[in-house]
């Protein structure tokens, strides 16, 4: 009898805050509400008004059906924060495809959730059809979960808690993040927040003046900029029209959204540090460190690669083509600044290799980037140079070897092993994709390239994503855009947790 | 007479598939431009399709971009012919449908090794339209359906928050 308290309880925990965060996106949909009223939209306005009475009804049913856990003050335990976080991300990407599918751009429901988790997950992958005549409303829409993703769902949930919660820092963690700015993790998410907005000010301002001098009417620059913001600081890769980031024809837009979308691709810690003075982090941190190194061999070795094949004319072709593509492509942005068929056909193997390796490496740790990150790159690297130096030195030589990551680390063989294993489990993903796209008769560059892009939650692509592709090749990149965005841990939480219920019921059912 | 026959049943042979050929060549689409990229650099080519967004006047030359269903591309012209289209695609509006004649470049050394057309002449073939969405009544049925039963559930919710909490 026991057992079967403590199982309601943690379903009513995880239902309470579960139910919590999908209210806060509930009350986030009046975003483009307000959007469609202020441009008399009105098929669009009703598409949020159903989507946003959808969500409500399942908020509030959740947090009801655990209300207990508000009642009683209930502990949440890791298992808990881990369950809520996969279980949210996963509820709300059906309730937030409503407005998307209502819209009548998208295929299907199946297309809706893709392209919901894509932008939830900052991947930036479109099945969204006929975007050059998308209403504005929609437009906010797509952007701002691509925003909100970025920062994290339960980021959100946990800024706007009206009081401090037990065990709020197992929530955050759930959702791939641990650092901690400030001793407590209401603040860490307030400050996570504050310093997006400030950087929203800032970048939409730019890309706005930017977009008035390239010839873009002043509303419509707004909504570009703010659009193009939003990808960019989450390291998304939408944007509201077909040609991407093409259709500004700009080099200094392009430049603008690079500094922002590399500048997003930052560890929040590392913002937060700067912004105390201590610039030195910057060059310190090993994560810059890695990132630097690997954008730089990256972009190089890109470009000696097209040179030999003289795809491009001069040197500011390679900047805008190639050095943009890439540093899209690492820190997981997704913008594009070639037509997807272009990789195919023009960038040649080597080309397409250095662009799946750079979008599996990915961003920093706790930013709105995906991939394995350059973190875990560093320290897999460092604790290889241990390693060696190991085996060259004197057994009675004992050294405690060490990384610069916010603060001194040393840096001992169970660090090295966790991050190797979460990278193990990116190859994995990124190889079953693989696979699934050769066999579905995708040629096996084009799958590598789509697979490793859905996987490190990039976003460009060489056209095997359409609405045309085969639904269980759809299925496997959503599942590949969450393991990837979320960092395996939570998900396979969920589906232990899952597993464990239904193993309880079978059990108990046989009893009986 | 037979001769004739014969004659005028070759000529239509060889006639039929070479006019299909000039009509292709006559209007290609833009994502036969891409796979073709090579092929076709440097070629005069038309397209046509819906002049979409805005016009981004850069002096005395702008850029129009123009999407005909397969794929957009960024036209390069004269900004005094771009002013002839009167209404770009976007939510609220089709935008004209103008027929383009230009240069293709796969990557263009002008502007950044971009996939472009340097357009040479403009034709508007339809005038674009204001796009027209009646409110559909299914739809706003169940928004208020909705509403009304989420407002009920939040009253629930407000009742019970609003109860003062067991003293354990």
């Amino acid at each position: 009898m026991k057992i079967n308290r403590n199982t309601v309880g943690s379903l009513e925990i995880i239902s309470y805050y579960t139910g919590y965060i999908v209210l806060c996106m509930a009350v986030l949909t009046l975003i483009p509400i307000i959007t469609s009223l202020i441009f008399a939209e009105w098929n669009p306005l009703l598409d949020f008004i159903i989507s946003m009475a959808i969500t409500v009804l399942v908020g509030l049913g959740l947090v009801l059906c655990g209300w207990r856990t508000r009642l009683q003050k209930a502990n949440i335990q890791w298992k808990h924060g881990f369950v809520v976080a996969a279980l949210s991300w996963l509820i709300l990407m059906v309730l937030c495809g409503i407005p998307t599918f209502l819209s009548g751009n998208v295929g299907s429901m199946l297309d809706a959730c893709f392209d919901v988790m894509s932008g939830f997950t900052t991947t930036g992958l479109v099945l969204t059809q006929n975007l050059d005549h998308l209403s504005s409303g929609l437009n906010m829409w797509r952007h701002m979960l691509t925003f909100i993703g970025g920062q994290g769902m339960v980021v959100l949930a946990l800024t706007v808690m009206v009081k401090g919660t037990n065990g709020a820092y197992k929530l955050y963690v759930g959702e791939a993040k641990d650092i901690e700015l400030v001793p407590n993790v209401k603040g860490t998410a307030r400050l996570i927040w504050k310093i997006s907005m400030v950087y929203l000010l800032i970048g939409t301002a730019a890309l706005w003046l930017n977009g008035v001098l390239i010839g873009l009417s002043p509303v419509p620059a707004l909504l570009h900029a703010l659009y193009i913001f939003e990808s960019a600081w989450s390291t998304g890769g939408f944007a509201p029209m077909t040609q991407n980031i093409m259709y500004y024809h700009s080099v200094s837009y392009e430049t603008v959204a690079m500094v922002i979308f590399i500048i997003g691709s930052f560890n929040f810690g590392l913002h937060y540090a700067i912004w105390q003075g201590k610039r030195k982090e910057l060059v310190k941190n090993i994560e810059t460190q890695s990132f630097f190194i690997t954008s730089f061999l990256a972009c190089m070795l890109a470009v000696y690669g097209l040179e030999k094949l003289h795809v491009y004319p001069n040197t500011v072709s390679f900047f805008r083509r190639v050095v943009f593509n890439v540093l899209s492509a690492h820190t997981t942005t997704g913008f594009g600044s070639i037509y997807a068929r272009q990789f195919a056909l023009e960038w040649g193997d080597f080309g397409i290799l250095i662009m799946i390796i750079a979008m599996l490496i990915g961003g920093s740790a706790c930013s709105t980037a995906g991939g394995f990150k350059g973190l875990r790159v560093g320290i897999v690297f460092k604790g290889l140079l241990m390693d060696v130096k190991k085996l060259l030195c004197s057994e009675r030589n004992v050294k405690a070897y060490k990384f610069h990551y916010m603060k001194d680390h040393i840096l001992d063989d169970s660090l090295v092993r966790s991050s190797a294993t979460i990278i193990i489990c990116y190859m994995a993903l990124f190889s079953a994709g693989t696979l699934l796209g050769t066999f579905y008769g995708y040629p096996l560059a084009s799958s590598a390239f789509e697979a490793a892009s859905a996987t490190g939650n990039v976003g460009l692509s060489v056209g095997v994503t359409a609405p045309g592709t085969p639904a269980g090749l759809k299925i496997y990149y959503i599942i590949a855009m969450y393991l990837g965005r979320l960092e395996f841990l939570s998900v396979f939480a969920l589906f232990g947790y899952v597993a464990g219920g239904v193993k309880k019921l079978c059990v108990k059912s046989f009893r009986h | 007479m037979r001769k004739i026959l014969q004659t005028l049943i070759l000529c239509l042979i060889l006639v039929i598939p070479f006019s299909v050929q000039v009509r292709a060549a006559d209007a290609v689409s833009i994502n036969s431009l891409i796979e073709n990229a090579k092929a076709m650099d440097g070629k005069e080519v038309s397209v046509q399709g819906e002049a979409i967004g805005e016009m981004l006047e850069r002096g005395e030359y702008c850029w129009v971009n123009l999407n005909d269903g397969t794929n957009a591309i960024g036209i390069w012209m004269k900004t005094a012919d771009a002013r002839s289209i009167t209404r770009y695609g976007d939510y609220k509006n089709t935008g004209d449908t103008v027929k383009i004649t230009g240069v293709f470049y796969r990557a263009c050394a002008q502007h950044g090794g971009e996939a472009d057309i340097h357009g040479t002449s403009l034709q508007i073939v339809k005038k674009g339209v204001s796009s027209v969405y009646p409110v559909s009544s299914g739809k706003l049925l169940t928004a208020v359906l909705l509403t009304v039963l989420a407002g009920c559930l939040f009253t629930v919710y407000y009742r019970i928050s609003r109860k003062p909490r067991p003293v354990p």
